[in-house]
C-alpha cells in the first residue's frame, strides 16, 4: 500500500507497504479478508460458516444480505424465535412499540 | 372455510416479522423517525418480492402515517401526478399524516412519460410529506436523476438459509412438513422472491403432490391448464392455478380458448363461459382501477371451473382444430383462385369473393364450367360447393 487505509471487511487498518485490494468507488481490504467472504450468524455473533452451507453453491456472497444464521443457531428448537430476539437486541430500533 | 393465501396470511406485521436487511430497515426507521418537512426522500433498491412494499407500509403504520401508495402507471404524465398528489402535498396538515409510496418507479421511462419524471422530481426536492420510492433496479438514467435527489437504501437479496428459517417457522404454524429436498428446491426456485416461495408451499402442502423430478412450479400454461382439469379435487385444482405464475391476461385467455375449443355440453359451456367472464371483469377493474390488491380474487375465481371429468384440453386457439385448419390451409388456396380470376374478370379481389365467387361454385356444381383444377385444390372447392344453400 502506497497509503495507510482502513480494511472494509475486518474495519482494522491496513499499513503502508502492507498488501492491500483496493477498488476505486468501493475500498480496501486485506488480501487474506478478500478470500474469506462469510456472512456473520445474527444470532450468535459468528461467522455463518457459508463454506460447509447447504446453500453454499447457490448463495452469493457478495451480494446477498450480509448477516444470516449459523447452522448450530438454526438446528436450536425454536431459531426463528431466537432469530427475532437476536435482531430485536442488535437492532432495538427494529423493535417499534408506538 | 377461506383458504387464505399464506403471503397475506403471514405478512409481516411489524419489523421483527421481516427476515433479512437489518441494516436497510434500522436506515430507513432512522430515517422516518427524524423525518421533517424538506428532508429527503428515500429510495429502496431491490429485487422483486423482498419486501419493499411491506417495509414502507409497517413503517407508515408504526409511525402513525396514512400511506398513500402509487405505482409507476398513476405517475406516467404531469397532470396525472398533479392531480393525485396536488391535494396531498398541498394540504398535508387538513388530511391528518399522510406519506407517499410510489412503488416501481423504475418503471417510468421512454417518451410515453410525458414530464411524469421530471415532475415527480420537482416534488420529490421539496417534500411536504415523507416519500419513499421503491425500484428494483437504480441503473437507468432516469434513475440517476432520482437518486440525486434522494436517500438511497440498498436491500439485498435474502440468504437462502435464513428463507429457510423463515419456511420451516410458518410451515409449523400451519402444522406441515416437506422433506429437506424439496425445501431447498422450492427455495432455490424462488430466487429470493419470499412471497414466491410461500405461494409454492403453499401449493406443495394443500394436497397435491408432485412427482420430485418435474414439480408443477415449474410446469408450462399447457400442462398447467391440463393437470387442472385432470385434478382429483378443488383442493388440488387450486394448487394448480395458484403455481400458474403468468399474467392474468394470458391465464384468462388460455382457459377461454380451452375451454370454447372443447366439446361440452351447452349447459356446462354456458357456466363456464360465466365463469371466465367473470374473471375478465375483475381484471378489467383491476387495470381501470390499478387495485392490484384484488388480483389475489382472480384464481378463487377462475379455480370455479374445475369440475370433475370435464373433458377440457389447452388449446391455445380460440377455434376448433379442424376450423382453424380449413380457414389457414384452404383459405390460402381459395384466396389464390380469387386471386386469379379476379384479374381476368377486371374486378377486385373482394368484389370477385363477395360478388362473383358464389356463382363459379354454383357453375362448377352444375357442371358448366371447369377450370382445370388441380386434385389437392379441387377438393377444397367440393368443401365450398358441399356449403352453398
Amino acid at each position: 500500500m502506497k497509503f495507510p487505509g482502513t480494511c472494509i471487511v475486518c474495519k482494522k487498518k491496513i499499513e503502508i507497504n502492507e498488501i492491500g485490494l483496493w477498488a476505486k468507488g468501493i475500498g480496501v481490504k486485506h488480501q487474506a479478508c478478500a478470500d474469506e467472504v462469510e456472512l456473520k450468524c445474527l444470532v450468535c455473533g459468528g461467522p455463518a460458516g457459508c463454506p460447509q452451507c447447504e446453500f453454499s453453491a447457490d448463495c452469493d456472497l457478495t451480494k446477498v444480505s450480509q448477516l444470516c444464521i449459523c447452522k448450530n443457531c438454526n438446528e436450536s428448537k425454536d431459531a426463528f424465535n431466537f432469530y427475532q430476539k437476536a435482531v430485536a437486541k442488535k437492532f432495538p430500533i427494529l423493535n417499534l412499540k408506538i | 372455510m377461506i383458504n387464505l393465501m399464506w403471503s397475506e396470511k403471514y405478512r409481516p406485521k411489524n419489523l421483527l416479522d421481516m427476515i433479512g436487511n437489518e441494516e436497510a430497515k434500522e436506515s430507513i426507521v432512522n430515517w422516518l423517525g427524524k423525518w421533517m418537512k424538506g428532508s429527503k426522500p428515500v429510495l429502496l433498491v431491490g429485487p422483486p418480492g423482498i419486501g419493499k412494499t411491506t417495509l414502507a407500509t409497517i413503517c407508515a403504520k408504526q409511525f402513525g402515517y396514512d400511506l398513500i401508495g402509487l405505482n409507476a402507471s398513476d405517475i406516467r404524465n404531469k397532470q396525472r401526478i398533479q392531480e393525485i398528489l396536488g391535494p396531498v402535498l398541498g394540504n398535508a396538515s387538513v388530511l391528518g399524516k399522510p406519506m407517499i409510496f410510489v412503488d416501481e418507479v423504475d418503471g417510468i421511462h421512454g417518451r410515453a412519460d410525458y414530464g411524469g419524471v421530471e415532475t415527480l422530481i420537482d416534488i420529490l426536492k421539496e417534500p411536504t410529506v415523507p416519500i419513499v420510492l421503491a425500484a428494483n433496479n437504480d441503473k437507468s438514467d432516469k434513475m440517476k436523476s432520482i437518486k440525486k435527489v434522494t436517500k438511497t437504501i440498498q436491500m439485498r437479496p435474502i440468504p437462502p438459509r435464513l428463507l429457510r428459517l423463515y419456511l420451516e417457522a410458518i410451515l409449523k404454524k400451519e402444522g406441515e412438513s416437506l422433506s429437506l429436498g424439496t425445501t431447498v428446491k422450492l427455495i432455490l426456485q424462488s430466487r429470493g422472491d419470499i412471497r414466491s416461495m410461500l405461494n409454492s408451499a403453499q401449493a406443495l402442502v394443500t394436497g397435491f403432490e408432485p412427482t420430485m423430478e418435474k414439480s408443477f412450479v415449474t410446469m408450462d400454461i399447457e400442462e398447467s391448464v391440463n393437470t387442472f382439469f385432470k385434478a382429483k379435487s378443488t383442493e388440488e385444482a387450486r394448487a394448480i392455478l395458484f403455481s400458474l405464475r403468468i399474467d392474468p391476461r394470458e391465464k384468462i385467455d388460455a382457459f377461454y380458448s380451452s375451454v370454447i375449443s372443447s366439446p361440452l355440453a351447452k349447459e356446462d359451456m354456458q357456466k363456464m363461459l360465466e365463469i371466465i367472464s367473470e374473471a375478465d371483469m375483475i381484471y378489467g377493474k383491476i387495470m381501470r382501477t390499478q387495485e392490484w390488491r384484488l388480483l389475489k380474487y382472480l384464481d378463487s375465481i377462475l379455480v370455479g371451473l374445475f369440475k370433475e371429468g370435464t373433458p377440457v384440453r389447452y388449446s391455445q386457439f380460440n377455434l376448433p382444430w379442424p376450423i382453424i385448419n380449413r380457414l389457414r390451409w384452404d383459405g390460402r388456396a381459395i384466396k389464390g383462385i380469387i386471386s386469379i380470376l379476379s384479374k381476368k374478370m377486371h374486378v377486385s379481389r373482394s368484389d370477385f369473393a363477395t360478388f362473383y365467387f358464389p356463382y363459379v361454385l354454383f357453375c362448377m356444381k352444375n357442371k358448366i364450367l371447369d377450370l382445370g383444377l388441380d386434385q389437392s385444390t379441387n377438393e377444397i372447392m367440393q368443401k365450398e360447393m358441399a356449403i352453398l344453400k
